[in-house]
C-alpha cells in the first residue's frame, strides 16, 4: 500500500482508490494534479485535500451542502468535458459529484469558497474547481459556528 | 475607467503589445480574443479571486487548524487542558 507525508497527519498509508485527480490541477496550483481526500472522526466534516506530490500542500475543505444545504451547483460543459460529467442535465451533489468547499481561516474568522467549489465526478475521481462568475456566491463566503438551533 | 463602444469584430489596442478583440456578441455574453505578451497574465476576475483564495488557504498552520475546529465546534473547545 502506498503511502505518502502529509501536512497535518506525518506519514499515512492509503488506497490508490481514495485519490482525487485534478487534471489541470487548480489555480495558483495548476501542477499540483494528485490529491488524497482524507476525513477524519475527531474533525468531522471537514475534510482535508492532501497534495500527493507536495507534502506540503493540503487544503481544509468542507461539503458545501454543510455550509449551504440549498447550494446551486453550476459547472459549465468546458468543466464537465474535463473530468467526464455528462453535458446538459443538472448534477445531483452526493450522488454524481462530491462538492466542496475550500475553508481559509482569517483573521476575522474563517471563511469558505463558494465561487470556485472543488468537484470530483464520483464515478472516475476526476475533479475540477469550477470557477462560475454567474453563481453569485461569494469567495468568502463566512462561516458561522454550528450551535444549538435557535429559536425564531 | 474609459468606456469604448465597439461592434463584434472591431479591436482595441492597449499599448504596443495588447490587442482586444471582440469575437462575438451574444445575448447575454460577450466572447473577448486577448493578444498579450505571454508574460502577462491573463485571466477572468473570478478565477484570480480563486486563485488568490487558494493561495491564502494553502499556507495555514496547524494552530490555524485548531481555532477552526474549535470556532465550528464550540463543545470541542471544553476539553480540559492537557498537563505538561
Amino acid at each position: 500500500m502506498p503511502s505518502v507525508e502529509t501536512k497535518y497527519f506525518r506519514r499515512i498509508s492509503y488506497e490508490t482508490e481514495a485519490l482525487v485527480e485534478f487534471p489541470e490541477g487548480l489555480p495558483g496550483f495548476e501542477q499540483r494534479r494528485r490529491f488524497l481526500a482524507l476525513q477524519f472522526e475527531d474533525s468531522h466534516p471537514l475534510v482535508f485535500l492532501q497534495s500527493v506530490e507536495d507534502p506540503g500542500l493540503c487544503f481544509i475543505t468542507l461539503p458545501i451542502l454543510a455550509i449551504d444545504p440549498q447550494y446551486q451547483l453550476q459547472i459549465d460543459n468546458e468543466d464537465r468535458d474535463l473530468v467526464g460529467l455528462p453535458l446538459g442535465r443538472p448534477l445531483r451533489i452526493g450522488d454524481d459529484v462530491l462538492c466542496l468547499a475550500v475553508v481559509s481561516i482569517r483573521e476575522s474568522g474563517p471563511t469558505a469558497n463558494l465561487l470556485g467549489p472543488l468537484v470530483v465526478n464520483l464515478r472516475n475521481r476526476k475533479a475540477v474547481q469550477a470557477v462560475d462568475a454567474e453563481s453569485g456566491y461569494s469567495h468568502q463566503h463566512a462561516l458561522v459556528p454550528q450551535e444549538a438551533p435557535v429559536c425564531s | 475607467m474609459l468606456m469604448m463602444a465597439r461592434r463584434e469584430g472591431e479591436t482595441i489596442l492597449i499599448g504596443d503589445d495588447i490587442e482586444v478583440v471582440i469575437a462575438h456578441i451574444g445575448r447575454s455574453r460577450v466572447k473577448v480574443g486577448i493578444r498579450a505578451p505571454r508574460e502577462l497574465a491573463v485571466m477572468a476576475r473570478e478565477v484570480k479571486l480563486v486563485r488568490d483564495e487558494n493561495l491564502a488557504a494553502s499556507a495555514r498552520s496547524d494552530t490555524a487548524l485548531s481555532h477552526l475546529l474549535t470556532h465550528l465546534r464550540p463543545a470541542a473547545s471544553s476539553s480540559p487542558p492537557r498537563g505538561r
